[in-house]
């Protein structure tokens, strides 16, 4: 036990099963929704593009100021209600570094101050004095340097409520956004969860039909061995890959068909093995004592052998996860999957589909890639730590 | 012939120091059939691979082993190689192993003679011959295999290779474990009539008593690490001293009884 | 009559060995009346295992009967066979084996009270706990420890026999029950399996020391690679065997007070031939008939049965 918790797969994986059950939850929108202009890059990245700028006017903070050091970004948009005291004329402006003010919006001396504007809005172009066809945002940014927004008149408090500014960038978040410009780096989490999911009840599956047609064939031996086994070997024959294409095509693209298609072309392998220990476990001194007591072959069956076959069972589930986790992400890429459900696959798919790779957004590529090879990764390596500590308890168990 | 004065043994384990022996005193008279007796982890194979220097590296061995005039424990090695199998032989236990799979019976008992007493190969292969009609195995088997003998039949062999030359002394490890009953009796008395007739002094290490009561003139009772006990058949049947021995003696006897009532 | 707790009849096993067929028995028959004790004596070989396990049924009889506790076994419903082995109880040769190894020694002992009688875990565990202690063995940590690592082979043996005997069995079988034992312990075993014959059960008893099936059991017969070469009273064959593999045997089972003795039997390996009598290459006065037939089994005197046809 202490050889696996000593293992760097182990954390990583706990680390990974953790960021995705938790790190979804600390996000406050969903996953789908837009928080910046597509294809932005990393924050971390080329400091000389603008970055997506989200602000806010709250209660407490009737202005704010920030930096502009570069061109002019593609488009602002400000929207939400600000309620006030009581009833006031309010509107809100923005000041740029050469000390100019540009009205945004304004109420009609109400409660409240709405504002839903964005960029490129006719009428906020009309309002500032642009044809429907010029870009604003030269005027509102000329310069670098600080700007404010704020209300007017300058003592105005506000009660309740927020206004929402968001000026566009090339630049957000950790892992920048995709071609719809969806958070990366949440949409990497939810991933986690499918590849795990995914990867785990196809394996699961796979081993519990593996082990009781081993089991049986094992134990039974004779014809219903033999049909079996030859079942196994049609099976192993025919190419994982085409056929799950095919049978993706024809029974649709849930995720549970998935898992299932998934697991009726991995379960073989387990069958085998199992089979194997049983025929030898079925020999030994301890399986005739129990037939001489009057043990049931059920009885045998689950309450003995199964039991000696656990630490093989273990490492060959460990060993499993990887190549559904591999098979999902194929099928995903290649397009064979549920399109509403988030997956590295899918990201992988969206990339390539639109055009990631020509315009060099290798945020929208290399983070579901590396996921998918550092889980698989980790799950090898814990397989193989556990078939170690298997093997030499095998040999133990069924030859002394 | 030989004389084993405190002798002790330990082996170093992860655990540390483990003693196997602990001050072993033995003397073993020339042409006797002694029997060191004892149950598992008395160290009495410890003892007897001691008088070889056969121990394993981390064994740490103290005192003295005579050997007629020369000391057995400060030899060095090509001293030792002169005195193993020329002076002092060894049958194993479970001949089954001692033989090497690949090579039939024949050549590794003509291989041993060739080596040390540096005949040549037709002569190797004569005595090798000679010594399995010794140990009343037919010729024709020095072209046999090990697995295609019994295990009666590879303890003959072994014999047959204890004895390739003619050494003075031969010890023997447990000779009968494993075989069955008759077997058992055939090579002991084997082994007995053997040393006997050529004079030779015998070592036998075994955990049934009754067997080296029926065999040896000598028995020497061991219990973890210590010698308890030495004294004649009949000295340790009517008389024994050490309450170990005493309860050896009364559970082998109580068996016998039950099931034949006098 | 009463009902025979074994009865085998001209039993014949043989196993294929390459071109070669082995015979481990070659039709012998026997019977065991409730309440009796029966060794089955020879060395390895000689077939008294596979005779063992031929009585539960384990080995499948190329030709011959076995009626346990009545039943025909090899012809009953495998429900049937598996009701009559819960009332057996059967101590196997090798004790390091024949403990599932992933029990504890309590559970092992208290797993056949589950199998053949019903009880639940609880319960089973308390009278296994009282086996074992009968079998000697109370230490808490050697009770809850894993079978394979915590115990010596003697141990081992014992827990085995506990395994065997915490059902109460109508027919036990124990084969070298104290091959394992210290010689100060093996009057423990005996103890303990006298008792369970007081209470009623029979026992088969296999071994290679005549002295052990005269202390144990009533009668003895003695094998020789598959057939019988002796059977009878175990004392009265002690006291005075008639066939010549029984002095010999005999002779070679060391004694506190036997000196050793120059082997009667001739050297040649016994062939695995059909006809004639198995022992004829090793017997010291064979003749000529014994090479073409096997001599029948004929009463010496009262109970006591020999095959030879020197005698």
């Amino acid at each position: 036990m202490k050889r696996i918790l000593r293992r760097f797969s182990f954390w990583l994986l706990i680390g990974f099963i953790l960021a995705g059950i938790w790190g979804p939850k600390c996000f406050k929108s969903s996953a789908e929704t837009q928080v910046a202009s597509p294809f932005s890059m990393p924050l971390w990245v080329k400091k000389d593009t603008s970055p997506t700028m989200s602000l806010a006017l709250e209660p407490k903070r009737e202005h704010v100021q920030f930096e502009w050091n570069w061109e002019a970004p593609p488009n602002i948009t400000i929207w939400g209600t600000a309620k006030f005291e009581k009833e006031t004329s309010a509107s809100l402006i923005l000041e740029n570094p050469n000390g100019e003010t540009i009205l945004l919006a304004q109420n009609e001396g109400n409660t409240f101050l709405a504002v839903d504007v964005d960029g490129r809005d006719m009428s906020f172009k009309m309002g500032l004095g642009l044809s429907p066809f010029d870009d604003p945002m030269k005027e509102l940014f000329p310069t670098k340097g600080r700007y404010t927004i704020k209300l007017w008149p300058p003592d105005l408090k506000i009660k309740s409520g927020a206004i929402n500014i968001r000026i566009e960038g090339s630049r957000w978040g950790l892992l920048g956004t995709d071609q719809r410009g969806r958070d990366v780096f949440h949409l990497f989490l939810l991933g986690i969860r499918i590849s795990l999911l995914v990867g785990i009840s196809a394996t699961l599956l796979a081993t519990l039909l593996g082990v009781s047609v081993g089991l049986v064939a094992g134990y039974a031996g004779g014809l219903v061995d033999t049909v079996l086994m030859r079942i196994v070997d049609v099976l192993l024959a025919i190419p994982g890959l085409p056929i799950l294409m095919v049978l993706a095509g024809i029974w649709g693209k849930g995720l549970w068909q998935l898992v299932v298609i998934l697991s009726i072309f991995s379960w073989m392998g387990t069958a085998r093995t199992i089979r194997s220990l049983t025929l030898s476990l079925r020999e030994s001194t301890f399986v005739e004592g129990l037939r001489a007591l009057g043990a049931k072959p059920s009885y045998i069956m689950f309450r003995h052998l199964l039991p000696e076959s656990l630490p093989i069972l273990l490492a060959n589930i460990a060993l499993g996860v990887p190549s559904a986790i591999l098979a999902e992400a194929g099928l995903s890429f290649l397009g064979l999957s549920d399109p509403r459900i988030i997956s590295w696959g899918r990201m992988l798919n969206e990339a390539h589909g639109f055009g990631a790779f020509t315009t060099g957004a290798w945020w929208l590529i290399l983070p579901p890639g590396i996921g998918i090879s550092l889980i698989c990764l980790a799950f090898l390596d814990l397989g193989r730590t556990l078939e170690e500590m298997a093997d030499p308890r095998l040999k133990g168990g069924a030859n002394k | 012939m030989i004389h084993i004065q405190r002798l002790s043994v330990s082996y170093k384990t992860e655990r540390g120091q483990v003693p196997a022996l602990k001050n072993i005193n033995l003397s073993i008279p020339k042409g006797t059939a002694t029997a060191i007796v004892g149950e598992s982890g008395s160290g009495k194979s410890t003892l007897l691979h001691s008088i070889m220097r056969l121990l394993p590296p981390e064994a740490e061995l103290s005192g003295k082993i005579m050997f007629e005039d020369m000391d057995i424990t400060s030899m060095d090695d090509a001293a030792l190689r002169s005195f193993r199998w020329r002076k002092c032989s060894l049958v194993l236990q479970g001949a089954m192993s001692s033989f090497n799979p690949v090579l039939s019976i024949g050549k590794q008992i003509a291989e041993t003679v060739a080596y040390h007493l540096h005949l040549s190969s037709k002569d190797s292969y004569k005595r090798a011959e000679e010594l399995l009609e010794m140990v009343g195995l037919p010729t024709f088997f020095s072209k046999r295999f090990p697995h295609e003998l019994s295990g009666g039949q590879k303890q003959r062999a072994a014999i047959a290779m204890a004895l390739a030359c003619s050494p003075p002394c031969i010890l023997a490890d447990e000779p009968t474990t494993a075989l069955d009953v008759i077997t058992q009796a055939e090579i002991v008395w084997l082994l007995k009539e053997i040393t006997r007739k050529n004079n030779m002094t015998l070592c036998m290490v075994t955990h049934d008593l009754p067997l080296a009561l029926s065999v040896c003139d000598r028995i020497a009772v061991m219990h973890r690490g210590e010698i308890v006990e030495i004294q004649k058949p009949s000295g340790i049947l009517n008389n024994p001293t050490h309450p170990h021995t005493k309860k050896l003696v009364k559970s082998i006897r109580s068996i016998e009884e039950r099931g034949n009532p006098k | 009559m009463r009902q025979n707790a074994l009865e085998v009849s001209e039993l014949w096993v043989s196993f294929e060995k390459g071109s070669k067929a082995f015979h481990a028995l070659r039709g012998i028959s026997f019977s065991l009346e409730k309440g009796q004790t029966l060794s089955l004596v020879g060395e390895s070989g000689s077939g008294k295992t596979t005779a063992t396990r031929a009585s539960l049924g384990l080995i499948t009889p190329t030709e011959g009967k076995v009626a346990l506790l009545g039943v025909d076994i090899n012809n009953c419903s495998k429900d049937k066979l598996i009701e009559t082995r819960r009332r057996c109880g059967y101590i196997s040769q090798n004790p390091y084996d024949s403990i599932p190894p992933t029990l504890t020694t309590l559970d092992a002992v208290a797993e056949p009270l589950v199998i053949c009688k019903g009880l639940n875990k609880k319960a089973a565990r308390e009278r296994a706990k009282e086996m074992l202690s009968v079998c000697g063995i109370v230490d808490e940590v050697v009770l809850n420890g894993r079978v394979k690592f915590s115990l010596s082979g003697g141990q081992k043996q014992r827990v085995a026999l506990a395994r065997a005997l915490v059902t109460d069995p109508e027919i036990i079988f124990a084969d070298e029950p104290t091959s394992m034992q210290d010689a100060s312990n093996r009057g423990d075993i005996l103890d303990i399996l006298q008792e369970y014959v007081k209470k009623g059960s029979s026992l088969v008893l296999t071994t290679h020391d005549l002295y052990l099936a005269a202390a144990a059991t009533e009668h003895s017969i003695i094998l020789f690679h598959g057939k019988i070469m002796e059977a009878g009273p175990s004392k009265e064959i002690l006291k005075s065997p008639l066939h010549f593999y029984t002095k010999a045997l005999l002779d070679a089972l060391p004694g506190l007070s036997k000196k050793i003795k120059k082997p009667s039997l001739k050297q040649g390996e016994p062939e695995y031939r059909l006809s004639g009598c198995p022992f004829l290459t090793r017997c010291p006065r064979g003749i000529d008939k014994c090479s073409k037939t096997c001599p029948p089994i004929k009463e010496v005197s009262p109970g006591h049965f020999v095959a030879c046809w020197l005698l």
